[in-house]
């Protein structure tokens, strides 16, 4: 069942059609956990791109000689590979952050978002659709990883924070604490979803529409 | 007295018998047709004795009665069978075969009618069980229920109480009040005459208590017969349904479909019924009259009328003063389970207790809301069932988890329709449901 | 002929109750309340009233306008949801609070859901607990003293009755001169409107009657430290907003069961929580999240509660029979 889309499709599907969070609803773990600010989100997203990609890669490459009954465990090996280069990284020149996004870091590879791409996609595709493929739904997750993080950011301390400056300097009203706990994080998730799955719907209809 | 209990479920409804309850009953007189259906009752039809352009005298036999399930047809006037062919017939809202006759005024009685006598020592069961099947007697409270089916129970069942339904829970009917209020001693005759037939004890007559004309009146004509009591129940919607006449008489509950009364040991029947049963054993004449409401607040003058079955709906109408106003739904049987007519030519059938006119100001069709699960339809359902979770299953096709809510237990007194703010047509939907299934299970029986 | 005439199936008289009457009943149900509000809390608590209803009111038409359903805004529900949240709040909180408050309540508790008969949660309560864990301190500190309508400084009654320590006269708390959420204080007010629900058949006996029984039960028992049954089971019920709960947020016929007897059960329970929270708990009142959890095991109750159809015992007859004959 090889995909038979256009190579710019492969990487563009990730982004609005397959969005990991937003459509397949895959990958909430990280989503809800680490979305407290813009800056989390775009690093624990960068994070997830590389990964997601060089996953896709390995597991591709290695498709034919894989044996379907283990291919789990293999996955999980392959996986595990570019994880621990993200980490080591991170420890050594962003500790600072690699510190902030603690535990959720080494967790990427139980992350249901990569595995599902793997089994879903990677292992019945070429190398190259398989690494469009990563990079378009990995760039997708980031982008939902900074929208979810900078909404929550906002509500929640009233500014966004870059590093040491904040934007605005002082908050514009009075934070609303809920928006960074784990229900918050339920509520801006839920509704952005909401959003995206009208504007679809609207699209799709106009589509329908235009082609009766 | 009996002192009934309140019963399940149920609601007050408005009574408006107070537009035709103080009218007496008048003679409707003679229309220029007759219709008469051979499917008036459950059951199967009967068979037509009469060909076209044949005489016919009033009581005279004119369809027998075919299967265990059936009832015989008379013919109500003297004239002339017009034709014999398809008409709309109401109830089942569909074209039915009829005996249709132009009557000649004669009014001429049909000579092999002849009257048992009025002492009940005398008659033997059997030959009261002869006379019921013979006069085309059916349940006259709406249903149309063979009564002579009712009088055979099989040998297991033991019967030992007959209930005679006197209650008319509908709002504005006033047909068996004012039959009570006039016929008293004929229906109390009546009455042992279906005891004795059926070789019942004891007989409860049950009236609700927004009738007390009628419950005077059938107390003292009860009076000289210890086997008879009255019982007196509130006024609640759907009381007078059997089922719940059972309960709130007897405190005892008719086993699930197919159960029927008999399992309890009960029968009941309607005053409409014993009455007519009295007229065919004092004077011979078989069922070929009722009596008919022609009430509500679209008519000029509400009145009871003694209605030849067949007649049409629209000559009763006339002869109440015709439509006050623009008529806006003209309904056979009461407002809450009545059948509502395309045009006034249906006529009246043996079933048909009213004729119901709501003006046209009067049924507006409200916007159907969302549920908002107030609860009122589970509250007032009388088969303590949950209407709310039936109709949504109905209404989107779910039919098996409709019949695991026991939707097939519904009785379709319409009471959580009437209640709902929400303005959800819930009986409409349990009603869609319920024939959906039974077509699904005889196809089923039929593999 | 005659005119042509309307066909439909029966019933074909309705009862005279709509959503719409139903609504308009507990808008007037409230009006006492509101009124006390107003007396001893001035004009900033009818601020927080009229923000908090014209909040509900408009995020409703603009969100059923964005969303191009039918606008729903007269059946008045909106505005019961707007009032009862501002009853819900301290006099002297922001006016931006009951704003998101209510705005939330309509958008995300009960439009994003389908709008009115299927959200899952009470609105009202939903946006209660959303400001109160956005902005906690103004959501329980911002009192007022009443009549006066100074700041206050100090924790209502209800933790001072926590603490097992003497709290105002009888008929200050039934007045409502006192401490308080606007709505929880004048006792009397709210009685007056629940005993209108009540007569006017808008809302089940069975709910208040068991939230209430159950909670003045459990403060009898436990209300006072280290000894049972000493405690003081009258205000214990007056005291917080127990009774706003249990005749205006626990009868919202959308998340409580439809059974009778599940209704029962629905107050049972939620005055179990609310002592739960109340006497083991952090938070000094759990009303809130008493009757939102109850809410959630609503579908659980109705589901499990039901009653008996008409004529089961002969089904249970026959079971039993089949039982022992098939020994």
């Amino acid at each position: 069942m090889e995909s038979k889309r256009s190579l710019i499709g492969e990487f563009t599907k990730g982004l609005i059609e397959e969005n990991a969070t937003f459509r397949m609803a895959i990958g909430m773990c990280p989503t809800l956990a680490v979305t407290t600010s813009l800056v989390n989100g775009f690093w624990m997203g960068v994070a997830v791109i590389f990964v997601l990609t060089f996953s896709n890669v390995f597991v591709s490459i290695l498709r034919k000689v894989t044996p379907d009954e283990i291919r789990i465990p293999i996955f999980v090996i392959l996986i595990a590979t570019p994880v621990v280069i993200v980490e080591l990284v991170m420890n050594a020149y962003l500790p600072e952050m690699y510190r902030l996004l603690g535990i959720f870091v080494p967790l990427i590879v139980v992350n249901c978002l990569i595995i599902a791409r793997a089994e879903a996609f990677a292992y019945k595709n070429s190398v190259i659709r398989s690494a469009l493929d990563g990079l378009g739904i990995g760039t997708g997750f980031m982008i939902n990883l900074m929208v979810i993080g900078a909404i929550r950011e906002f509500l929640g301390t009233g500014r966004l924070a870059f590093g040491s400056v904040a934007f605005p300097a002082e908050p514009l009203f009075e934070p609303m604490a809920v928006m960074l706990t784990p229900p918050g994080g339920f509520v801006t998730l839920g509704v952005l979803m909401a959003i995206l799955n009208i504007l679809v719907r609207r699209a799709q209809l106009r589509k329908a529409k235009a082609s009766a | 007295m009996v002192k009934a209990r309140r019963g399940s479920g149920g609601v007050p409804v408005p009574d408006k018998k107070e537009l035709s309850g103080r009218m007496p009953i008048e003679d409707a007189g003679i229309p220029a047709e007759l219709t008469l259906f051979l499917s008036q009752h459950t059951g199967a039809p009967s068979k037509p004795l009469v060909n076209v352009g044949d005489e016919v005298k009033r009581g005279q036999k004119i369809a027998e009665a075919q299967g265990a399930v059936s009832a015989c047809l008379h013919a109500p006037t003297s004239g002339k069978v017009k034709a014999i062919e398809p008409r709309y017939q109401p109830v089942l809202g569909r074209e039915s075969d009829a005996i249709v006759i132009a009557p000649d005024g004669e009014h001429a009685l049909y000579e092999g009618l002849a009257p048992v006598g009025d002492d009940l020592e005398a008659i033997s069961q059997d030959k009261i069980r002869e006379v019921v099947r013979e006069s085309g007697l059916v349940g006259l409270g709406g249903a149309a229920f063979p009564t002579a089916v009712k009088l055979q129970p099989p040998p297991d069942k033991k019967i030992d109480t007959y209930l005679l339904n006197g209650a008319e829970c509908e709002p504005y009917l006033t047909a068996d009040q004012k039959l009570m209020e006039e016929a008293a001693q004929d229906i109390v005759f009546g009455f042992r005459a279906l005891m004795k037939g059926a070789g019942v004890e004891k007989g409860i007559i049950c009236i609700e208590d927004n009738k007390p004309d009628a419950i005077r009146a059938m107390e003292e004509a009860a009076k000289p017969y210890p086997e008879l009591e009255v019982a007196v129940l509130s006024h609640r919607y759907p009381r007078g349904g059997e089922k719940q006449l059972i309960e709130a008489v007897l405190g005892r509950e008719v086993p699930p479909p197919p159960g029927l009364p008999l399992d309890v040991g009960v029968i009941v029947s309607n005053v409409g019924t014993a009455h007519a049963l009295a007229v065919a054993l004092k004077t011979g004449l078989p069922l070929v009259e009722r009596i008919v409401s022609v009430t509500g607040e679209g008519v000029a003058r509400p009145s009871n009328f003694r209605a030849l079955i067949g007649t049409p709906v629209s000559y009763l109408i006339e002869k109440a003063g015709g439509f006050s106003g623009k008529p806006g739904k003209v309904i056979l049987g009461g407002p809450m389970m009545g059948v509502a007519v395309k045009d006034t030519d249906v006529p009246v059938l043996k079933g048909t207790s009213g004729v119901l006119v709501l003006p046209a100001q009067a049924v507006k069709s409200e916007p159907v809301l969302p549920c908002v699960r107030c609860g009122r339809c589970v509250e007032a359902c009388p088969m303590r069932l949950l209407p709310v979770w039936m109709a949504a299953y109905a209404e989107n096709g779910y039919l098996e988890e409709a019949e695991k809510m026991r939707v097939m237990d519904c009785c379709e007194c319409g009471v959580c329709s009437y209640v709902c703010p929400s303005r959800r047509p819930l009986t409409q939907s349990i009603r869609l449901a319920k024939s959906q299934i039974a077509a699904k299970r005889r196809a089923a029986a039929k593999k | 002929m005659t005119d042509r005439l309307l066909i439909t199936s029966s019933p074909h008289i309705r009862a005279p109750k709509t959503v719409r009457g139903i609504m308009l009943d507990v808008v007037i149900a409230l009006v006492p309340a509101c009124v006390a509000a107003v007396i001893f809390f001035g004009v900033k608590a009818l601020m927080v009233l009229v923000a908090s209803t014209v909040s509900a009111v408009v995020s409703e038409y603009l969100y059923e306008k964005a969303v191009k359903r039918p606008v729903t805004v007269g059946d008045f529900s909106a505005v019961v949801t707007g009032v009862l949240l501002g009853l819900t709040l301290p006099p002297g909180v922001p006016l931006y609070v009951p704003i998101v408050g209510s705005a939330f309540a309509i958008v995300i508790a009960k439009q994003i859901f389908g709008g009115l008969g299927t959200n899952f949660v009470n609105p009202a309560l939903a946006g209660r607990a959303f400001v109160l864990a956005a902005w906690p301190l103004h959501v329980t500190s911002a009192w007022l003293n009443p009549l006066t309508m100074d700041a206050a400084t100090g924790a209502t009654p209800l933790h001072a009755f926590k603490g097992g320590q003497a709290v105002g006269s009888l008929t200050d708390l039934l007045i409502g001169n006192r401490l308080g959420s606007l709505g929880e204080t004048s006792a009397v007010a709210i009685l007056l409107g629940g005993i209108y629900l009540l007569v006017r058949g808008v809302i089940d006996y069975r709910i208040p009657v068991a939230y209430l029984g159950t909670l003045g039960l459990g403060v009898f028992v436990f209300g006072k430290p280290g000894a049972l049954f000493q405690g003081d089971p009258l205000r214990g019920i007056l005291l917080g907003g127990a009774l706003l709960g249990a005749f205006f947020m626990a009868t919202d016929y959308v998340t409580s069961p439809v059974t009778p007897k599940g209704r029962t059960y629905f107050g049972i329970g939620a005055g179990l929580i609310t002592l739960l929270i109340r006497y083991w708990g952090d938070y000094p009142e759990g009303v809130t999240y008493a009757i939102l959890l109850m809410n959630l095991a609503t579908p659980l109750i109705d589901r499990f509660v039901v009653p008996k159809y008409y004529g089961y015992m002969h089904d249970v007859e026959a079971r039993r029979r089949a039982r022992e004959g098939g020994r």
